[in-house]
């Protein structure tokens, strides 16, 4: 099995899933075992990594202790105009899977953003779901994510089924279509929840990239 | 000798490691090292990155303006320090969309080649702040109004909200201009109450007010992308009012100003874009004025094929052209490209007669969302029979993103964002003023109208501009032929009747004008051009009472129509004085007191009302109006004798018989 060892070879590791799902299909289900997380060492066995996720109040918080049937991270930042464009769209989301048992989090990954502008931000855009920050981009490593907004979604034993885009809007920096014509995240978790293999798993996300640490 | 060759060593391997390690960015020709290289030393943001950010990308990137995040110091340009190698490499930011080599337009906002290797540069190499000393100086902004505080502001009657999520919104917005004299503007500037939704923002000048139908309620605006505004005296659009984001606002050179009526409005054209989060937008328009009246008069012409924009469902590769031949010198002073979300490569160039080709713009991947006018830094000068060409190109497939259908569908022109449009508006100044006598404008006018009916023989507003500029330029007959046409393409237009009418009247043939005054009156029967047309036609022909009846319910649409009291108030007047020969000495009084009512100062009136009570008898009361008569013209002979008969009268009658 291959393990990640950082954000630049999950990139490649992820194009090549895509490239593999397009001439092999059913191969994808294989390939996804790949995609998974250090944390998936926990299922083996091995000690769990300590993460220094904190909440909007300062508090450590652990987005994997709880009994979701999945858990999406949807990475975010404050002056991303993107990841606002999409505020009322990632609502929606969270009301609609949140009582079929989805776990939603929003991950702050900038170390530079204070908790007021997270707290503002949280109130003007009425995200709805609870929000914390990854300051050291420990969830970013794990996760491989680059972009806000780019979704997460894991799954028992800390697999991730599905890392991008939330849908299709944005095309490029300044192409945007009308509206999606497909709705990745949505139909990760549809297709998740209903004990299916998520078609696409991996798609790029457009927007604003994570910053890299100070 | 040695060290030319050990720079150029050291060049390649910096080069090599930056392709390395810069392997996501795009490869642009930028990356290709300049010779002679930029110095070897570690690329910092104080000394080499600042001064790029500081002219290209704070003007829009600080407070309240639309740069969604700050690019002022270094920690902000730090976090975003990915986001700017990828922006900039692809040229999505700084946003310019014409070609470079086609057309040198003003305040072009383009980074070159070595500064975009710059910035990449800067981030391969870990992004060091540098030494501080090294900085230069922040860049000054003025807060609040670019051109200091304006002769006026007129702001939206109410603010808009728009919505947090859905497509981009293209609404008008009506804000009528509250001078009470004509007034020179040389530059207007947006505040968009909002600088982070409001995208950019056109405005049109409606001297007639002819939008304020198309709004639900006063204040509502209305939508659409391209509005079309009506016009009674041939003054044409001129000027590019066109405002985005972090540009300058453009000052009109001196002779150069537009004017501004009272009865003005202007309607603010804006473009909108959801944030994800409910907003409102209230802007406000600056306007600053000059004494100096415009000299100069430029005109926009528009090179369009809308006509044939009938563009399949699934065409990758839809052409529309125009070409326009110019009927005399011009100066070409900048372009305004636009097209909607279909359109790809937009192209506009002149040819010379001498067959020599001048591009005027070239967008390779047109982006309505940056859509803007583009100046030229010198004027193109543009010969007598040099030719105006526009090529515009559509993918209407599924591979076009902003395809507003999916699966695609049949498209065609149309002013909602779902249409497609395909206009390059050229604005020209003619290099005379004036040729043979005539208005270079009313030239250029006729020979667009005649381009245009060559395009669209049955066009209602093709004829119909025609034959305006014909009848200003007196070839009535053909104004004529023209009005006819326009009539006959919409015989429900009432305005057309109406010009129809007036060049009959032109070449004296008043019975005639009448008859068309009289349809327009029939097809709009509050048409105020038609009455009063009608009603002056009527005083030519001495049927006062007909051209009062005209007046009066002008005057009831408009009292404040100063011109129209007058005319109600003249043909009183002559009424009264038609009904007191005939005897009708109440009528006639009736006439004239109401005439009195309108135009008080009038000392004829009050010496034909004398007269008409002094027949009647009333003497005394004729008395009082002969001395308001020469009260208000001590000169008035008339009424001086009538005042000594009525006196004399009035003696004999109070003498014992």
């Amino acid at each position: 099995m291959l393990g990640l060892q950082g954000r630049k070879f999950v990139r490649v590791l992820i194009h090549t899933i895509a490239a593999a799902k397009r001439a092999l299909a059913p191969l994808s289900l294989l390939f996804l075992g790949a995609v998974m997380l250090t944390g998936a060492v926990r299922a083996s066995g091995a000690a769990q990594p300590t993460l220094h996720l904190l909440d909007t109040n300062g508090r450590l918080v652990d987005p994997f202790q709880g009994h979701a049937r999945a858990t999406v991270f949807i990475f975010v930042r404050t002056d991303c105009p993107v990841t606002n464009r999409y505020a009322p769209l990632i609502r929606r989301l969270h009301k609609e899977f949140t009582p079929r048992g989805v776990a939603f989090w929003l991950v702050y990954p900038s170390a530079l953003a204070t908790t007021a502008a997270i707290l503002n931000h949280d109130r003007d855009f009425q995200f709805d779901c609870p929000a914390l920050r990854d300051p050291h981009h420990e969830l970013v490593k794990l996760t491989g994510a680059d972009i806000t907004p780019e979704a997460v979604v894991v799954v028992t034993g800390q697999r991730i089924v599905y890392r991008g885009r939330i849908d299709n809007q944005y095309v490029d920096f300044g192409v945007t279509r009308p509206a999606a014509t497909t709705h990745d995240l949505a139909d990760a978790l549809a297709a998740t929840l209903a004990g299916k293999p998520v078609a696409v798993a991996s798609t790029r996300a457009i927007g604003c990239y994570i910053s890299d640490l100070p | 000798m040695r060290r030319a060759v050990h720079l150029g060593a050291a060049g390649l391997s910096a080069a090599a490691v930056l392709g390395l390690r810069l392997a996501l960015v795009p490869a642009s020709p930028a990356a290709r090292p300049a010779l002679p290289r930029p110095p070897d030393r570690r690329v910092t943001f104080s000394k080499d990155v600042a001064p790029i950010i500081n002219k290209n990308c704070a003007p829009c990137h600080r407070p309240e303006e639309a740069g969604p995040f700050n690019l002022l110091t270094y920690e902000d340009v730090r976090t975003h320090a990915r986001q700017i190698v990828t922006v900039t490499a692809s040229r999505f930011m700084p946003p310019w969309l014409p070609e470079p080599g086609y057309g040198d337009f003003a305040g072009e906002r383009r980074l070159t080649s070595e500064e975009i290797a710059t910035l990449a540069r800067w981030v391969a190499q870990g992004e060091a702040e540098g030494d501080s000393r090294d900085l230069p100086p922040a860049p000054r902004f003025t807060p609040g109004w670019q051109l200091g505080k304006p002769d006026l502001v007129l702001t939206m009657a109410q603010p808009y909200h728009l919505a947090a999520t859905g497509v981009d919104v293209y609404r008008n917005f009506i804000v009528p201009a509250t001078v009470t004299t004509t007034r020179y503007v040389k530059a207007i500037e947006i505040r968009p109450g909002n600088p982070k939704a409001l995208h950019h923002a056109n405005i049109l000048v409606d001297p007639n007010g002819s939008c304020r139908r198309l709004e639900g309620h006063p204040g509502d605006g209305f939508s659409g992308m391209d509005v079309r505004t009506e016009s009674e005296s041939f003054d044409p659009e001129s000027h590019f009012l066109f405002w985005k984001p972090g540009s300058q606002p453009y000052v009109e050179p001196d002779g150069r100003a537009w004017a501004l009526k009272p009865g003005t409005d202007l309607v603010l054209n804006m473009h909108m874009q959801p944030t994800g989060k409910p907003e409102t937008l209230q802007a406000s328009v600056g306007l600053y004025f000059t004494d100096m009246p415009p000299v100069y008069h430029p005109m926009l012409l528009q090179l369009e094929r809308d006509g044939k924009l009938d563009i399949p469902a699934g065409d990758p590769n839809f052409t529309v052209t125009d070409s326009f031949t110019l009927p005399l010198d011009v100066e070409v002073l900048g372009v305004y490209p636009h097209a909607h979300y279909l359109g790809t490569d937009l192209e506009g160039w002149a040819t010379r007669p001498d067959g020599s080709r001048e591009w005027l713009i070239w967008i390779k991947h047109w982006n309505l969302d940056w859509q803007g006018v583009y100046r030229y830094k010198r004027p193109v000068v543009l010969p007598r029979g040099s030719v105006l060409h526009m090529r515009y190109t559509y993918d209407n497939t599924e591979r076009n993103p902003r395809n507003p259908f999916t699966p695609p569908r049949r498209v065609v022109a149309g002013n909602r964002a779902t249409d497609e449009m395909g206009h390059l508006w050229v604005q020209v100044l003619p290099r005379q003023a004036e040729i043979g006598g005539k208005d270079s404008r009313i030239i250029l006018q006729e020979a667009m109208m005649r381009h245009w009916l060559a395009k669209y023989p049955d066009d209602f507003v093709a004829h119909y501009n025609l034959a305006s500029a014909l009848a200003s330029e007196g070839k009535l007959d053909e104004a004529v032929t023209n009005f006819a046409e326009a009539a006959r393409a919409q015989p429900t237009d009432a305005t057309a009747e109406n010009g129809w009418g007036a060049a009959l009247e032109a070449q004296g043939n008043l019975s005639a004008a009448s008859a068309h005054y009289r349809e327009a009156l029939r097809l709009e029967p509050d048409d105020p051009d038609a009455l009063y047309n009608l009603g002056n036609c009527l005083l030519q022909r001495d049927d006062f009472a007909a051209a009062a009846e005209q007046f009066r319910r002008l005057v009831q649409l408009r009292p404040d129509d100063s011109g129209a009291r007058g005319k109600l108030a003249r043909a009183l007047g002559a009424a009264g004085t038609v009904l007191a020969g005939e005897n009708r000495l109440d009528d006639a009084i009736r006439d004239f007191r109401e005439s009195l009512a309108l135009a008080p100062d009038s000392a004829d009136a009050y010496n034909n009302l004398g007269g008409a009570l002094a027949r009647k008898g009333e003497l005394a009361e004729a008395e009082t109006d002969f001395e308001r008569a020469l009260q208000l013209n001590p000169g008035h002979s008339q009424a001086r004798n009538n005042l000594r008969l009525v006196r004399e009268e009035m003696t004999r009658q109070a003498a014992p018989r």
